[in-house]
């Protein structure tokens, strides 16, 4: 538990020394809230990426997403979370110089020429896991888990990444918003608009990750949040008070139609490749009922991990195919972050 | 058991006189049971329904369809013995490396072939038969196990067979390759040398020129010697059984690391214990006669009854244990062994 002190980053340096520690290279993509510039730290050499926040825009201040993420990520030094290495303002704006993270998964998984060994889902699922428990050991829900989100550093390690959505579990009479987590990777619980929501609605996206993994093909994916209900409960049953006492006092319960749940045969067919070890772990990580759910420490425990094959070594895992111009396809691949 | 003598009954089947001059379609089966030669049409007629007496007269045998197999030798006694002799080797399926020395192999060998020949000359038939029955019933794992054996050695070397396919098309294709270039080559060093023959003009000069254009070709043809030596061999490393092997005993030994899920980063020791705390929905419910010797926070137990909490997952559990983690989160660390100074603040 001691490991979110063992450093304390530097909060903000001084302008004019900034120039000195970092060189900005070139632009690598602009969103609505920030400017994404491809660097290099002067002292180490380390390829970096500065996220410049236009603060000018925002009548209130700053963007909340940016202030989650430079509070959060400042508590959180994990292998398998992004490492924000500096944040300093220049004239008008914030900057954040973050680790530079040429891949994510999601370009994986939608390259078809590349075969995913079952090995090779374990470890990033594995790494996944090990990134979330850190978060949640810390009591921070990152609430916006998805492949694009995972990014993969050259030496196949996994990070966890855009922190703009996350937030520490506040007071227990606090209430959380229920709109978060992109739609495909949303829990039942968000789904239902509950605002007392807990780590769970976490596992539930990286469980559906892990489904993704298999299937190299978006698990549940609704065209909108009513579309999502139907998808998600045709696939995984209707909750009732039964398999989930208490749903029915959630604010936007509604029983729509009724679907009867998989039985694991037809989560057999549904997941052709996966042992049946694999297949327990997906059916903890997304029991409807968040309280039956797993945590991501008996997830991390769980014998999945255990069976042969072991899970591959980071720096064996499939990787990015180099294109002809590597620095367009950075480009694409930056520019597919949140911004 | 009828041997037919002449040719034209040879052609007919003697149940419904079908001529193969006329139907030269027409297939010949007979049954291990009784060896009568029945055509094909005359099978699905008579055996469809399930078992059936044989149509021969006097022979009266009940047959089965599914029994009915062509017939791959001419002479019957000879299709009879191969017969036999597949039906015992199922049962005694144990090969040489199962016994300790030649004599009790060769030992085992001969007792299948009295097994054998009395069967085939209605010596003792019935006797025989009880036996290699008993023997069968005795040894049935053995037998099955031998077999998964065997089958698993096929596989193998059915892979090993590919393989070396494979290994030997891959080289075909370089060696044609390299031909072709070669080809081109010399075509190229034929134009080259008549070039050059013709734009010099003296007469003494035109074989050092020649010599020197054969060394080159000599010089070329030893390199591509070693070329090709080295593609075989990176080729053989890639397709050999012994060199994939090698592979994965490095994986294997690789795995002898113990596996850590948490990578040793867990806090297995917490500087707390819990008092106990019902996590039971109908205990929650009635959670002031449930925590008599716990902790008793009245506002935090109005909300763990709270069905819209419970729904979604919220216990009181994880209340208090994140107060217990954060009031005890800063003991572990010894700041004197952290490098630098920490800064302590509760999250």
């Amino acid at each position: 538990m001691a490991t979110e002190l063992q450093e304390s980053r530097p909060r903000s340096t001084p302008t004019s020394s900034i120039q000195l520690k970092y060189s900005k290279d070139r632009k690598v993509g602009e969103g609505t809230y920030a400017v994404v510039y491809l660097g290099v730290q002067i002292s180490t050499k380390r390829k970096i990426a500065i996220k410049e926040i236009k603060t000018g825009l925002f009548k209130d201040g700053l963007d909340m997403s940016a202030i989650r993420e430079v509070k959060y990520l400042q508590e959180l030094k994990h292998p398998n979370v992004i490492e924000l290495i500096d944040v300093f303002s220049t004239s008008n704006n914030l900057n954040l110089v973050l680790e530079f993270l040429p891949c994510d998964l999601e370009v994986l998984i939608k390259d078809t020429s590349i075969v995913f060994k079952s090995a090779d889902i374990k470890s990033w699922l594995l790494m996944t896991l090990r990134g979330v428990h850190h978060c949640h050991r810390n009591f921070i829900l990152h609430r916006d888990l998805k492949p694009n989100n995972l990014l993969l550093a050259p030496d196949g390690q996994l990070k966890i990444a855009d922190f703009g959505l996350a937030r520490s579990l506040g007071n227990p009479n606090e209430d959380l918003s229920s709109n978060v987590v992109t739609r495909w990777y949303r829990a039942p619980e968000l789904l239902f608009g509950a605002k007392h929501y807990t780590g769970a609605v976490d596992i539930w996206s990286v469980g559906i990750i892990f489904a993704e993994l298999m299937l190299r093909t978006p698990y549940l994916p609704g065209k909108d949040d009513i579309d999502q209900l139907d998808v998600t409960f045709r696939a995984l049953g209707t909750p009732t008070e039964q398999i989930w006492p208490n749903v029915s006092n959630l604010p936007q319960y509604n029983a729509l139609r009724v679907y009867p749940p998989p039985s694991r045969q037809e989560l057999r067919n549904r997941f052709s490749a996966a042992t049946e070890k694999a297949l327990d772990l997906l059916i903890s990580m997304t029991q409807l009922d968040p309280s039956r759910r797993c945590d991501s420490t008996s997830a991390l425990l769980h014998d999945y991990f255990l069976e042969a094959p072991r899970a591959t070594n980071p720096n064996e895992l499939p990787q990015k195919r180099e294109k002809k111009k590597p620095s367009n396809e950075d480009d694409g691949t930056i520019k597919r972050r949140k911004l | 058991m009828v041997i037919l003598e002449d040719d034209r009954s040879q052609d007919m089947c003697p149940i419904c006189k079908t001529d193969k001059y006329l139907s030269p379609n027409m297939n010949f089966l007979v049954n291990p049971e009784c060896y009568h030669r029945i055509c094909e049409s005359c099978v699905d007629r008579i055996f469809s329904l399930g078992p059936a007496p044989c149509p021969y007269q006097n022979c009266g045998k009940i047959l089965r369809k599914n029994k009915f197999k062509q017939q791959i030798f001419d002479d019957l006694a000879i299709e009879r013995e191969i017969d036999i002799r597949k039906k015992v080797g199922a049962i005694y399926n144990k090969t040489e490396e199962d016994f300790e020395d030649l004599k009790e192999y060769n030992k085992y060998l001969e007792t299948i072939e009295e097994i054998i020949f009395k069967l085939n000359n209605g010596e003792d038939r019935e006797k025989t038969e009880a036996e290699l029955y008993k023997y069968e019933q005795e040894h049935k794992l053995e037998i099955l196990e031998k077999n998964i054996r065997e089958s698993q050695k096929n596989a193998d070397a059915h892979k090993y067979k590919e393989a070396m396919e494979r290994l030997k098309q891959e080289k075909l294709k370089v060696e044609k390759q390299h031909e072709l270039e070669d080809l081109e080559y010399q075509k190229q060093q034929q134009q080259e040398l008549l070039d050059v023959l013709a734009s010099s003009n003296s007469t003494a000069s035109a074989q050092e020129i020649i010599k020197k254009q054969r060394a080159n070709a000599s010089k070329r043809a030893t390199l591509r010697k070693e070329q090709l030596q080295q593609i075989n061999s990176q080729l053989e490393n890639q397709f050999n059984p012994i060199y994939q092997q090698k592979l994965l005993e490095q994986q294997l030994a690789a795995s002898k690391v113990p596996f850590t899920p948490f990578q040793g980063d867990r806090d297995l020791h917490k500087q707390y214990s819990l008092l106990p705390i019902p996590t039971e929905i109908d205990k929650l419910m009635d959670i002031e006669h449930h925590i008599s010797d716990s902790y008793n926070d009245p506002y935090l137990n109005k909300l763990a009854k709270s069905k819209e909490y419970l729904g979604a997952g919220w216990r009181l559990t994880t209340v208090y244990e994140r107060a217990l983690d954060e009031a005890f989160i800063g003991l572990g660390c010894i700041i004197d062994q952290e490098k630098r100074p920490q800064k302590v603040d509760a999250v």
